[in-house]
């Protein structure tokens, strides 16, 4: 099983275990995680939820894989980053509409407006990394393994790419979100990147099944995720 | 004159989500953008709605905001002579 990062409403995990408990939960939590783990990019406060999301899942991810950034003026374009979600950049859609739909109080707002696009977060994740190769951000009904292993492998059909940053992130509100990132390389059979996607989305269902113990009360859930992963 | 720089800068924090920045490590003749608080061009836009937000100033040419935005000193002290509200 590749290494992988998620990040929920409650929960980080690192290869489906979480690595330190956070009492914060929703957009806090992003920042609570930011704090602990990144601290040299001041621009992730600027971002919209989607793309904070994204930048942290990429962050931890490479930092798990042990990778370290082209130096200043380098770049790499053998790497792509082929995102996916079901809301796109529907949070930010809706910000930005706040700022424009009272005719008396109408300030559309510049910084709001740039994130009103999904793939920023592609771009987002470019800038800090340097990466200079293939990005795209697919809007799909919902998780499909099968398509998003499709739509990886495809990727490696040039001669440029080597390896596919690739995830899920959706972002439907401030305490609605859900991402996980990967790496795929060269190589990978499409069936092995779809295993390991269906293995990623049974971990994040067990989440989801321990985050409803936890909240009825009773103890155990994410210890016996841990163990099933 | 001072009143209006402190509240000022807590409107820039909070409008360009400075999440690390306080009033008192904005330097008052330090240039906002660049080297000093390394604002872009999104953020330049951002305190153009601002002033026209809060203070009633409608900038007509943005080319002019290199000047106004020149450091919070200067920001206040166009402020002070154009707002209207």
């Amino acid at each position: 099983m590749r290494k992988w990062t998620a990040i929920r409403p409650h929960s980080l995990l690192v290869n489906g275990v979480k690595p330190e408990k956070y009492e914060s939960s929703g957009a806090q939590l992003l920042s609570d995680i930011y704090h602990a783990r990144v601290k040299d990019w001041p621009k992730f406060f600027k971002m919209d939820g989607l793309s904070k999301l994204g930048f942290l899942c990429s962050e931890l991810l490479l930092r798990e894989e042990g990778e370290t950034r082209p130096g200043e003026g380098e770049y790499r374009e053998d790497r792509a980053v082929l995102l996916f979600g079901r809301t796109s950049s529907l949070c930010a859609d809706r910000s930005y509409q706040q700022t424009i739909e009272d005719a008396q109080n109408y300030y559309p707002s510049p910084a709001i407006f740039v994130y009103t696009l999904p793939n920023i977060v592609t771009g987002e994740i470019c800038i800090r990394n340097h990466y200079r190769g293939e990005s795209c951000f697919y809007v799909l009904a919902e998780r499909d393994a099968a398509l998003m292993a499709s739509v990886i492998s495809e990727a490696f059909d040039d001669d440029v790419t080597d390896s596919v940053l690739f995830g899920w992130l959706d972002c439907a509100s401030a305490d609605e979100f859900e991402g996980f990132t990967a790496l795929a390389r060269r190589g990978e059979s499409r069936e092995a990147m779809e295993k390991d996607m269906e293995k990623m989305f049974a971990a994040l269902r067990q989440d989801t099944e321990s985050a409803r113990s936890r909240s009825c009360g009773t103890l155990g859930g994410a210890e016996k995720m841990n163990e099933d992963i | 004159m001072e009143e209006l720089i402190a509240k000022l800068k807590e409107e820039i924090i909070d409008v360009l989500n400075l999440e690390d920045v306080k009033p008192e490590d904005i330097d008052n003749d330090a240039p906002l953008f660049g080297e000093g608080l390394g604002l872009d061009s999104i953020d330049a836009l951002e305190l153009i709605v601002l002033m026209e937000k809060n203070y009633g100033i409608k900038l007509q040419d943005p080319s002019k905001g290199k000047e106004i935005f020149k450091s919070i000193n200067v920001m206040a002290d166009y402020i002070q002579k154009n707002r209207t509200k």
